[in-house]
């Protein structure tokens, strides 16, 4: 897929900005707070309906604006696709699809892919397991669209949940516990299936990841990437899931009334990854860590590409510079000219001549893109 | 506002506070009513042995409008929701209960939409009522995460044809 244009109307620091891309490759440069994340935070928001800087439109929306408009132009092979949507502050969003307004905005998943690499991914191995649930989550988002529902109500669930534990004290009634019971099925069902769509594209990523590390690691060593939900996972049957859930609460009752929180759950899982039997959180480098992460990001351009039939936007922010040269000339060599690449940098100097010449380059201040 | 005469302001203001008086709940089904016991409770061509429980009494309205349904009903002023502080005590689900227990009814139809908090309340309200009569729910044919309100009749029509029992 290919973007061609990208609008932005009092998005961020950018009042009324018309972006067109004519080149494979598009560096985007200029110093530090003029808009350039911020660029690529509106592709992200196309592609996955949320943003990893902010959880509220109000930010999104150019200060002392009511609204904010993303609108794009990308070639698909089924033929282009005009994607818009408007942000308002204090109330909903709209997303239109080729002129038409989208009853879910939900619908608006899966027409633009795009895999995120900042320099914040750098640290997904060494951070916190909820960074990892993330980096999972927005990957299946874009893989099945549905996940993007079920993990909402998957979050509403817990929310209640928790809210009723938080109540729960001397004087608990019969009431309580029946409506417990009932929390306790739903997060059980909706969270078993979070659990096994989690376990199912973690399968399908570890092999093209193992791949690529081994490629880059220059074949000295073996990733694992293992799946630790917080509920054991049975094969097959998604009923022994739910079942097993449902065991855990069982087990975990009286820590819940004295935490007054959910203990068990997706919300607590994570995701170990292991170069040569070790884990890479503790006793990896900071080189194994950043190669482990590439070939991550690799995997996921890869997954993408296979499951979706086209090749995926690649949103490279500031990560190049902060990657050394060997690693840089891999990640370039992978991408070519097959996934078009939108990278931010403060400084061309880091950049390869030969590539600098085959690329689109803009310059980017306050606000205000030119070429 | 703040320029009529103080005497105005006054008079709007008992206009309001009447307005509010007379539009209460009936005292039965909880569906609003000017009077004591609503309209739908004092017919005596409707069935008497069907309740439909309902979140709000716009449903109730959004109900009446497809013409197919001829039993009675029962507003619950809401759905459970902990983080709003809405428990079985807060909604008119004890009342609910004790009519069901008391008259002699044949088919609760819990006609509350599907969402996280509706599922809730329908699996809720549906264990408290399954020993006194049948429970049945109301077929998913809305849109997902749509109020009956917005439903459209024929919709409506067709998913009270297709009602299940509750397990
Ligand atoms: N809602 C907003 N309205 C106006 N300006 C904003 C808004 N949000 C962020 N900015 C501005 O955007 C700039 C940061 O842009 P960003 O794209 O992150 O910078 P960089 O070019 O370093 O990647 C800052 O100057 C900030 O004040
Ligand atoms: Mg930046
Ligand atoms: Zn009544």
């Amino acid at each position: 897929m290919y973007l061609k244009t990208l609008h932005l109307k009092h998005f961020r620091n950018y009042s009324d900005q018309r972006v067109e891309f004519c080149a494979p490759k598009t560096i985007l440069v200029g110093d530090n707070a003029q808009g350039k994340s911020n660029l690529l935070e509106s592709v992200e928001l196309l592609a996955t309906l949320k943003s990893h800087r902010t959880s509220r439109d109000r930010d999104l929306i150019q200060d002392g604006e009511a609204w904010g408009q993303i609108s794009a132009a990308l070639e698909r092979e089924l033929g282009v696709a005009e994607m818009a949507l408007i942000l308002r502050n204090g109330s909903r969003r709209t997303a239109v699809l080729n002129g038409e307004k989208l009853r879910r905005q939900m619908d608006f998943l899966g027409t633009l892919n795009a895999v995120q690499f900042s320099s914040l991914d750098l640290d997904l191995v060494r951070s916190g397991p909820g960074e990892r649930r993330i980096w999972v989550d927005t990957l299946l988002m874009q893989l099945e669209p549905v996940y993007a529902y079920i993990l909402q109500q998957y979050t509403t669930v817990l929310k209640q949940r928790n809210a009723l534990l938080r109540q729960w004290g001397e004087n608990s009634t019969a009431s309580h516990t029946t409506q417990l019971a009932i929390w306790d099925a739903q997060l059980a069902t909706l969270g078993s299936r979070v659990i096994r769509r989690r376990s199912r594209v973690l399968k399908r990523l570890t092999p093209i990841a193992q791949t690529w590390h081994t490629a880059i690691s220059g074949h000295t060593e073996e990733l694992q990437i293992r799946y630790a939900p917080s509920v054991p996972l049975t094969e097959g049957d998604p009923a022994l899931v739910q079942q097993a859930f449902l065991d855990k609460i069982q087990q975990r009752a009286i820590a819940e009334q004295h935490q007054h929180t959910t203990l068990v759950g997706p919300h607590r899982d994570d995701i170990d990854f292991t170069i040569n039997d070790t884990p890479a959180r503790q006793y990896g480098s900071q080189g194994q860590q950043r190669t482990l992460v590439l070939a991550l990001k690799l995997a996921e351009l890869k997954l993408i590409e296979s499951v979706v039939g086209e090749p995926p936007l690649l949103l490279l922010d500031d990560v190049l510079a902060e990657l050394d040269l060997s690693r840089q000339n891999q990640l370039l060599d992978a991408i070519q000219d097959r996934y078009q690449t939108l990278i931010t940098t403060t400084h061309l100097g880091s950049f390869d001549a030969q590539w600098l010449n085959s690329s689109q380059i803009l310059q980017v201040k306050a606000g205000v893109v030119t070429p | 506002m703040l320029k009529r005469p103080e005497l105005e302001v006054k008079a709007l203001a008992q206009a309001l506070m009447e307005a509010k008086l007379q539009v209460g709940h009936c005292s039965v089904c909880f569906h609003l009513s000017a009077d004591p016991v609503c309209e739908i409770c004092r017919a005596v061509n409707r069935e008497n042995q069907t309740i439909c429980v309902v979140a709000d009494s716009r449903d109730v309205i959004a109900l009446e409008k497809t013409r197919e349904y001829r039993g009675k009903y029962h507003v619950l002023g809401g759905l459970i929701s902990p983080m709003d502080g809405i428990g079985p005590e807060q909604l008119n689900i004890s009342s609910l209960v004790h009519r069901v227990s008391k008259e002699d009814i044949h088919e609760a139809i819990l006609a509350i939409s599907p969402s996280i908090e509706g599922d809730t309340t329908t699996l809720y309200v549906g264990q408290l009522l399954k020993p006194f009569t049948k429970v049945t729910r109301i077929a998913f044919g809305l849109p997902m995460g749509g109020d009956l309100e917005y439903a459209d009749e024929v919709t409506l029509a067709r998913a009270l044809e297709g009602r299940r029992e509750l397990d």
